[in-house]
């Protein structure tokens, strides 16, 4: 439904990040999330960064490991 | 004086033709055998010859990479050395634009030249026409080649078999990415260049390390997907592909991530799909290695005796999924 | 393959308890379910089911006319994601228009259509706007972007849907569902952890790669053993449990509810969102006094019943015959992640 795109911030301007996806760069909205950096990560959808993430998932797979 | 723009006269066939043909075509495809005659005079040798056409309208006419003189040279050589033929000489036909720039067609003229000169092909013969504003997209240009089968190849599509080995000679999906990106204006900035090269060096070499290949398929337009789909139609094989072995550019990854497109889609115009046996896979891929245009080749699957016609992919979770039938046109895909 | 991949694997390979039935309600669940051939090691007391959460599927015949319309009608400038252009209305798809003459430009958010509007004031520009919660936004963005510019020449063609609803009217379907990670990234946990407690409906939110995928499955499935309703996270990363604060607040600033049209299982109550009152200006069916339309669509064709698990898209009689993805009858042959045209894809049978 919804087609997501991990990817690393690498500049913030008047309310816009550029993100990075292995080499392929797009400005995206970063309006709805706060105190954007360069260096986050972030799931984008549509042009839209909808969430900060971390790099990598190595806490999550360690949570979901336990009930498991 | 030239005008510095193509305008209706430069096609009428009187001075002004002549005046274009000599002041561009022939200043860039000059050699003995160019003829202001109707039709060239070849030599062609004992044995036989392959002989193709392809017509050309790339829109944008320029793109990173090359632009459309480089990719009408480029086309008509790789279909003729997918035959293991060695290309000897091209014809070209422009239709131009009225209106269309002459430094833009001299540029062409010059990527032509220089394409042609690395192929070793030469441009003997050529037409020019001008048709009205609106009725080309700038530049279409038209090349017929024809080249020297090399002794002892026997290559096509029909002729893959079971337990051979499928080889892609590159990364893929450059080509289609990039004019992806120059035509739909998506916003997105990649640094990726069409993969858009002559190729009868990268097959040379592969013929002279075996002659025993049995499918060279130039995977252009529908990509190395649509590619696979005809060989197996056409051999009556399956293909198996191990989807963690096709080598992919980072950025072309990115960009297909960005707008849900699947590489093995995109055009290529310098990526070859090589189907041959096994035993001589290994060697082949060392010979590639070592080329200009084939650092990144690959085996990517081999050829099998189950569900003919058909191709499956081994997936990263180690499962087996039939690879989708290409077909319709290519939309970025969001939700 | 890592650790968790595996372990997930195995208890999915090797479940063996009584039959497990699950709706993937995303269509990118759907689409990469298939290219990864996890249907492949499912054992058979575990089934998956395609739900609706393919916004191109659930889009109904009526709003692909109306896109029509405003492009050959009106002479509007189209500007759509990709998937919309082949699918078929009652008469003419977008591509068939674009056959015509329409002038129908694929952009990759909202946001570009403003601007194209901007840098063409001569032309009316209509952005169709599809999509569940994730999309939304984007959508939300755009409608204030043109207002703040002062745009007299952008409006919106809107079809956005929510979800809640859909959940509702389709929680007899399966016995677990597998939450939509991007929809929840929005509008955060509450609404599926509610499903568990006070409905007694199973679901986890899962992520979209191989690992993520496989987690949750086998999460659903430990789970399952115990009897009693569940609800995980399994996609913590990207889902918070509060969601997107900002996100929310943009809809809930543009946009209010409305009754709205699903393809294949009709009207849904509360299930869609409108651009509210203060908005009307970028409201394509007002400002170009769209009739109302009521498309028609095929009367073979089974996909109501395909969404909800009722059938599977090989019962329906016009699947792989008249209808398949280069010529569409149903919705969810439509897009790439429509249940029947991904069983038709990767299905070795047809």
């Amino acid at each position: 439904m919804c087609v997501g795109l991990a990817a690393k911030v690498v500049g913030i301007k008047n309310g816009m990040a550029v993100v990075d996806a292995s080499g392929a760069k797009r400005e995206v909205s970063a309006e709805l999330l706060e105190d954007l950096e360069p260096g986050d990560y972030v799931m984008v959808h549509a042009g839209i960064a909808i969430a900060k993430i971390t790099e990598d998932d190595t806490e999550e797979t360690d949570d979901l490991m336990g009930l498991l | 004086m030239m005008e510095n723009k193509v305008t209706l006269a430069h096609g009428a066939g009187g001075r002004q033709t002549a005046e274009l043909i000599e002041k561009v075509f022939k200043a860039h495809f000059a050699n003995p055998e160019f003829t202001a005659d109707d039709a060239a005079i070849l030599n062609v040798g004992d044995g036989r010859i392959a002989m193709t056409t392809d017509g050309f309208i790339v829109s944008p006419f320029e793109f990173p990479g090359g632009n459309i003189g480089k990719l009408s040279i480029c086309g008509t050589v790789n279909d003729l050395a997918c035959m293991g033929a060695k290309p000897l000489y091209l014809t070209c036909s422009f239709i131009i634009e009225e209106g269309f720039p002459l430094d833009k067609l001299e540029e062409i003229a010059s990527y032509m030249e220089k394409t042609a000169a690395e192929a070793g092909v030469k441009i003997v013969a050529g037409d020019t026409k001008v048709a009205g504003k609106g009725q080309v997209d700038n530049v279409f240009i038209t090349t017929t080649g024809i080249g020297k089968l090399q002794e002892g190849v026997h290559t096509s599509g029909a002729f893959a078999k079971p337990g051979d080995a499928v080889i892609v000679t590159g990364d893929i999906g450059r080509h289609g990415c990039t004019i992806l990106l120059a035509r739909e204006n998506l916003g997105i900035e990649a640094d990726v260049k069409s993969d858009c090269a002559p190729l009868w060096g990268t097959v040379e070499s592969m013929l002279e390390t075996t002659k025993d290949i049995h499918v060279i398929r130039d995977a252009t337009r529908g990509g190395v997907g649509t590619v696979l789909y005809e060989i197996a139609a056409e051999s009556k094989v399956g293909i198996r592909l191990d989807a963690s072995s096709i080598p992919v550019d980072g950025a072309v990854r990115g960009v297909c991530g960005m707008l849900g497109l699947d590489p093995l889609y995109l055009a290529n115009e310098g990526t070859l799909v090589v189907v041959a046996p096994k035993e001589k896979a290994q060697a082949l891929v060392e010979t590639l290695h070592k080329g200009k245009y084939s650092g990144n080749a690959a085996i990517i699957g081999e050829v099998t005796d189950t569900m003919p016609g058909k191709v499956v992919m081994t997936t990263e979770i180690g499962a087996e999924t039939l690879l989708p039938q290409p077909g319709g046109e290519l939309l970025p895909r969001i939700c | 393959m890592e650790k968790i991949q595996k372990t997930a694997k195995e208890i999915i390979e090797t479940y063996d308890g009584s039959p497990i039935r699950i709706m993937e309600v995303c269509g990118t669940h759907t689409h990469e379910i298939f290219r990864l051939g996890i249907r492949k090691i499912l054992p058979e007391n575990v089934e998956l089911i395609s739900g609706p959460g393919c916004p191109v599927c659930v889009t109904p015949v009526g709003f692909i006319d109306e896109a029509v319309m405003l492009a050959l009608e009106h002479g509007a400038v189209i500007c759509t994601f990709g998937d919309l252009i082949r699918v078929p209305g009652t008469k003419k798809s977008l591509a068939d228009a674009r056959a015509e003459g329409a002038k129908i430009q694929v952009v990759y958010t909202p946001l570009d259509a403003v601007d194209y509007a901007a840098e063409n004031p001569d032309k009316q520009v209509v952005f169709l706007a599809v999509g569940f919660e994730t999309t939304t936004p984007s959508v939300c963005l755009a409608a204030k972007k043109a207002q703040e510019a002062g745009l007299e020449n952008f409006s919106l063609l809107t079809a956005n849907k929510t979800m809640p609803n859909a959940y509702q009217a389709l929680k007899g379907s399966a016995d677990a569902f597998l939450y939509p990670g991007h929809v929840n990234a929005i509008t955060g946990e509450e609404e599926c952890r509610k499903l568990a407690e006070r409905d007694g409906v199973s679901g986890v939110i899962a992520g979209f790669t191989a690992k993520e995928l496989l987690t949750a499955l086998a999460v659903t499935i430990e789970k399952s053993k115990t009897g009693i309703p569940f609800f995980v996270n399994c996609y913590p990363r990207v889902v918070r449990p509060e969601g997107n604060t900002a996100a929310q607040k943009i809809i809930e600033e543009v946009m209010e509810p409305c009754d709205s049209e699903w393809r294949g299982l009709g009207v849904i109550p509360g299930s869609g969102l409108q651009l509210r009152e203060g908005y009307g200006a970028y409201d394509a069916r007002k400002k170009f006094r769209l009739p109302k339309v009521e498309g028609r669509s095929n009367p073979a064709c089974r996909c109501g019943e395909v969404l909800q698990g009722k059938c599977r898209p090989s019962d329906c009689k016009v699947f792989g015959k008249g209808c398949t993805p280069q010529h569409p009858i149903g919705a969810c042959m439509v897009s790439n992640e429509g249940a029947c045209s991904a069983y038709y894809q990767y299905s070795s049978e047809v």
